[in-house]
């Protein structure tokens, strides 16, 4: 027995020996730098029981990785020597590698401190201030080192009882007279002297352009001041605001009022908007009906594809006057489907051409009807590119030529126009060729954005302007013979641009309103939030994104069509109404006439949709919607699990319910 | 006694027999990863699982590694937009652990047992043809720490079997670099063309790897170093032979022409096998690297023959095969010692990558 708990108790002085743990220490630790400084850290290996010893194989890095983000700090590998370029916290890793390929790390956070705060900017965001109203403030805050410091929480003080500051730095006037604003931070001092002015309000009179309206409407409203001597004063800065009731008693009233005094709303009923100065308010009512521009839509005809799933689609009429559609197919076999569609309540597969791909994602055809192109993703040979094909016979057609060069990477979208190819490479760029002679293709130019890191998702070309989805880049508005910028296929010239924040800009549709004559560039996002799974349903996200492009040089977003639950991919737009693919939301139509402002789909702004999901699908009754196109009064849509098909918007029918009773 | 014997041998014959062998292959063209098993006579797809994250756009999985533990198995996605992405998956579960982007077209990748860092090479294939690097990351945490600069199209990247070197070959720029797996520096590079074999133009590279660039004839797309000599194999794809490299002096010892298009090049954990794709001509060629006359080519079941895994007994090598268009891929299985194909099972779309796992009961 004692024999026995002797063995344990080596057994378990050899284990604790072998399971001593080693750390490393360095003189990272709580290290503060100053930018542009760089240091070497010393370190070495402690084991538990205090003893130390070099590290041989010792790897330094920045936990930000290498890509541009992580260049706030430069760690050299092998000495572990940093220079700061950026102040703030900055992790870098140091691995130690002993023999037999045991390794231990440690994370030392490094501080490299801003620099001393030089100067705070503080500047009006109005013209004039009056008593009774909060006070537009901007700030900046620049060290010694020209880096403009963010999320500063200043202190901020007024010289006298003119001002008054809550605890979140919300700033109202309060008295007349002059004032000096003072914000601090860190030792420095901004100031900012502002001359209070007496309301000069006496009333508001508030007028609008409609006293009732639909949901969706955007209504503009004109406020007017007036002085104890009921002049007119110029240059108030109004704030409008609304509140309003609903007709549903279950729902909320909601809308969007801007400070240019547009508003709109998204729910019907009884609203009240205001537009005031300090103390000095109007208010004037609204009625708000519903949009009421719901209409069946019906589906008419499908050419079911079920053995794989399809990719996008073109309608057109063929040069002996009847119509046709190309399909593609998607992660197969490299098929293309040809159908006449010329009744489409009778869609009939006519023809298919294979070629060496496993998913031709994109196809179009030219505007006469006579040549069809392909684009190739997964080629056995990796070479990818185009096909060229002659449509004039859409019952036999013959492919005329492939074209592979600069195009290896994959072609995922192209377009046809005016004899012209444009391909997308590799997701990278996109490059344009020459198709005069179809047989020989000619590349005669090119377009990326030059940037690190360019990404390119679509192009789509109309009026001699290419515009290109860039991912996070946003829109890029290309002349490629509009003449806008002097540019050609040969001499792409980019002359406008829009971005926004999710970075998911996957398509581009240009639309000129009928209604208003603004033009926008309606911008689509393409997102799957939980990843994939391609033999089942999956979840989408994402929205248009209208942006009103009137002025080129300052493109303004103003609106979104979002479908709750459902993400957006392809779409088309004619007579100001929007036909989109919303992907499981199968296909919507949805009005986008008059102006547009705010959250579309809440407007009820939807006239109807189809969920083409079919029990005979890829995936039974799963809608996944890719693109639309109206094409000669139906609507025909391609959808990853069923094919292609058509739907038919029917006539409105006659309202006979009054809930419009008051409006023209 | 006797009876305890004769139940110990029954459990010892019995457990050699049952023995399971594991694999994980990926296909490009479907985004899936199929998880494999052979019990010595059948292979069989155990699993199939969706990687990637977009469901409407191929992320093209190309490499696949499985680290010296097990624990964790690795994958590049070859595209993104335009940066591809390597995420960590857990062999337990299969489901996929974190993520980090890498450079463009990352493909080929293992994972140093002496430094524990994974090295992946960004293969850049459609590219322009100017220096592209390898990824070194630290699959602990999934940073990429840093992108040393090689040559053209580089493809291939192994790992000395000391852990110290990782080496890969450039296929447009037909060199052979190897990299300090330590000093995450390339220690030396050596060009593989035959005497005036380059296509055009002079081949030279400055201290900061600018390049005037021309394309290989030999068009290198794969190197393995030997399991215990200092020798490494290259695939000569555009050659059609593999280049033998004595590592000591850096020379090319021998140059062995094969069939057409050999692109991955194996050597079984023994030392005693050379396995090749012969990617043109859609077989498998295996050399007994004691007495090179001893070799066999074998068809394999589809075209496009692509990625190998040897089974870490040496017993049997496992062959990914691409496919054409629809077909499925296939993973072949190839019975060394008697260099006979053994079992075959359809996979997804574009076969490529292949990992062996492990051997269990």
């Amino acid at each position: 027995m004692k024999n026995y708990i002797l063995q344990i108790l080596f057994l378990t002085i050899s284990l604790t020996g072998f399971s001593q743990t080693k750390t490393i220490e360095s003189d990272l630790m709580d290290l503060k730098m100053n930018v542009g400084d760089t240091f070497t850290p010393s370190s070495y290996v402690m084991s538990s029981d205090g003893s130390t010893t070099s590290c041989d194989n010792m790897i330094y890095y920045n936990k930000q990785g290498v890509f541009s983000t992580a260049k706030s700090i430069q760690v050299d590998n092998e000495s572990g020597k940093i220079i700061a370029n950026q102040p703030g916290l900055h992790e870098v890793v140091a691995v130690c590698i002993t023999e037999g390929g045991k390794r231990f790390s440690r994370t030392f956070v490094v501080d490299v401190q801003f620099p001393a705060v030089k100067e705070i900017k503080i500047s009006l965001d109005s013209d004039k201030v009056y008593e009774g109203t909060y006070i537009p403030i901007s700030y900046e805050v620049i060290d010694e080192m020209g880096f403009v410091r963010e999320n500063v929480n200043f202190s901020i003080k007024s010289s006298n009882s003119n001002l008054v500051v809550d605890d979140v730095n919300n700033i109202k006037a309060v008295k007349s007279g002059n004032v000096t604003l003072n914000a601090t931070y860190e030792g420095i001092t901004g100031t900012l002297n502002l001359d209070v002015l007496k309301n000069p309000v006496e009333y508001i009179e508030l007028s609008s352009n409609a006293d009732q309206a639909r949901t969706g409407d955007v209504i503009q409203l004109k406020a007017e001041a007036y002085n104890k001597k009921g002049q007119v004063l110029s240059n108030i800065p109004f704030e409008f605001s609304f509140k309003g009731k609903s007709f549903d008693k279950s729902n909320t009233a909601s809308g969007l009022i801007m400070n240019d005094g547009r508003f709109v709303a998204d729910v019907s009923g009884n609203y009240l908007v205001t537009a005031s100065l300090g103390n000095v308010s109007v208010s004037k009512a609204l009625n708000i009906y519903e949009r009421n521009v719901k209409r069946d839509v019906v589906k008419v005809g499908t050419g079911l594809v079920n053995d794989k799933h399809t990719s996008d689609f073109w309608v057109f009429e063929g040069v002996d006057g009847r119509d046709y559609a190309v399909t593609g197919t998607w992660g197969a076999d490299g098929t293309s489907y040809f159908w006449d569609v010329t009744d489409p309540s009778n869609i009939l597969k006519i023809d298919s051409v294979q070629v060496d791909a496993r998913t031709v994602n994109d196809v179009k055809v030219s505007e006469d009807g006579k040549i069809a192109i392909i684009s190739r993703e997964g080629a056995s040979n990796r070479k990818n590119g185009i096909i060229i094909i002659d449509v004039t016979n859409p019952r036999d057609v013959k492919i005329i030529s492939e074209y592979t060069k600069n195009l290896t990477g994959g072609v995922h979208n192209l377009f046809i126009y005016q004899d012209h190819v444009y391909a997308l490479s590799a997701g990278q760029k996109y490059y344009i060729l020459n198709i005069e002679d179809p047989v020989n293709p000619i590349e005669v130019g090119m377009f990326e954005l030059g940037k690190e890191g360019q990404a390119i998702h679509d192009v789509w070309i109309e009026d001699g302007i290419a515009y290109s989805s860039n991912w996070r880049d946003g829109v890029y508005m290309v002349d490629v013979g509009n003449g806008i910028a002097g540019g050609s296929p040969s001499n792409p010239v980019a002359f406008g641009n829009y971005n926004y924040a999710s970075g998911a800009h996957h398509a581009t549709y240009p639309f000129k309103s009928k209604s208003t004559g603004k033009f926008y560039t309606v911008l689509g996002d393409e997102i799957f939030p939980n990843g994939i799974d391609v033999n089942a349903p999956n979840e989408t996200a994402g929205f248009l994104h209208f942006v009103d492009f009137t002025d080129v040089d300052n493109p303004v977003e103003i609106a979104r069509y979002e479908l709750p639950g459902h993400g957006s991919h392809n779409y088309w737009i004619e007579d100001d109404i929007l036909y989109v693919a919303m992907y499981s939301g199968g296909v919507r139509v949805v009005d986008i006439s008059g102006d547009l402002m705010g959250d579309l789909y809440k407007q009820g702004r939807e006239i109807g949709y189809i969920l083409p999901g079919d029990k005979d699908g890829y995936i039974p009754f799963a809608t996944m919607s890719w693109g639309a196109q109206l094409y000669k009064g139906h609507v025909f849509y391609s959808d990853w699990n069923s094919g292609i098909g058509a739907a038919k918007v029917m006539p409105v029918k006659p309202d006979n319910s009054k809930v419009n009773q008051y409006l023209n | 006694m006797r009876l305890l014997l004769f139940f110990t041998a029954f459990l010892i014959s019995n457990s050699a027999f049952s023995q399971n062998y594991y694999l994980y292959v990926a296909a490009e063209s479907d985004d899936m990863v199929s998880l494999l098993r052979f019990d010595g006579s059948e292979l069989i797809e155990e699993e199939r699982f969706e990687v990637g994250v977009m469901p409407t756009e191929i992320e093209g999985p190309h490499g696949i590694t499985v680290d010296p533990n097990g624990k964790y198995w690795y994958l590049s996605l070859a595209h993104g937009s335009p940066y591809g992405t390597l995420t960590k998956y857990s062999t337990e579960t299969n489901k996929p652990i974190s993520s980090t982007k890498l450079g463009l077209f990352p493909a080929t990748m293992q994972i140093s047992e002496a430094t524990g860092l994974l090295y992946c090479v960004n293969f850049n294939l459609h590219g322009e043809m100017k220096p592209s690097t390898v990824s070194v990351v630290d699959p602990e945490i999934m940073v990429e720490i840093k992108q040393i600069t090689t040559g053209a199209m580089p493809h291939g990247s192994r790992i000395s079997s000391d852990g110290l070197y990782q080496y890969s070959v450039a296929m447009m720029s037909g060199e052979l670099f190897e990299i300090d797996a330590i000093s995450l520096k390339v220690k030396r590079k050596l060009n593989l063309e035959k005497m005036n074999m380059m296509s055009s133009g002079n081949h030279q590279m400055n201290g900061n790897h600018s390049m005037k660039m021309s394309h290989s004839m030999v068009q290198p797309t794969w190197v393995i170093p030997h399991p215990s000599k200092k020798i490494a194999y290259v695939a000569g794809n555009g050659s059609n032979e593999i280049i033998e490299v004595n590592l000591d002096d850096w020379v090319i010892s021998k140059r062995i022409n094969v069939g057409k298009g050999p692109y991955n090049v194996e050597i079984s954990p023994n030392g005693k096998y050379l396995v090749a794709t012969l990617k043109g001509e859609g077989s498998t060629g295996i050399w007994d690297l004691e007495d090179l006359t001893k070799n066999k080519v074998l068809k394999n079941t589809t075209m496009v023959s692509h990625g190998i895994a040897i089974s870490s007994d040496s017993k049997y090598a496992f062959i990914s095969v691409e496919g054409i268009g629809g077909e499925p891929g296939k993973v072949d299985v190839i019975d060394l010692k008697n260099m006979y194909l053994k079992s075959s099972v359809d996979v997804g779309k574009q076969a490529g990558g292949i990992a062996f796992w492990k051997i269990s009961d």
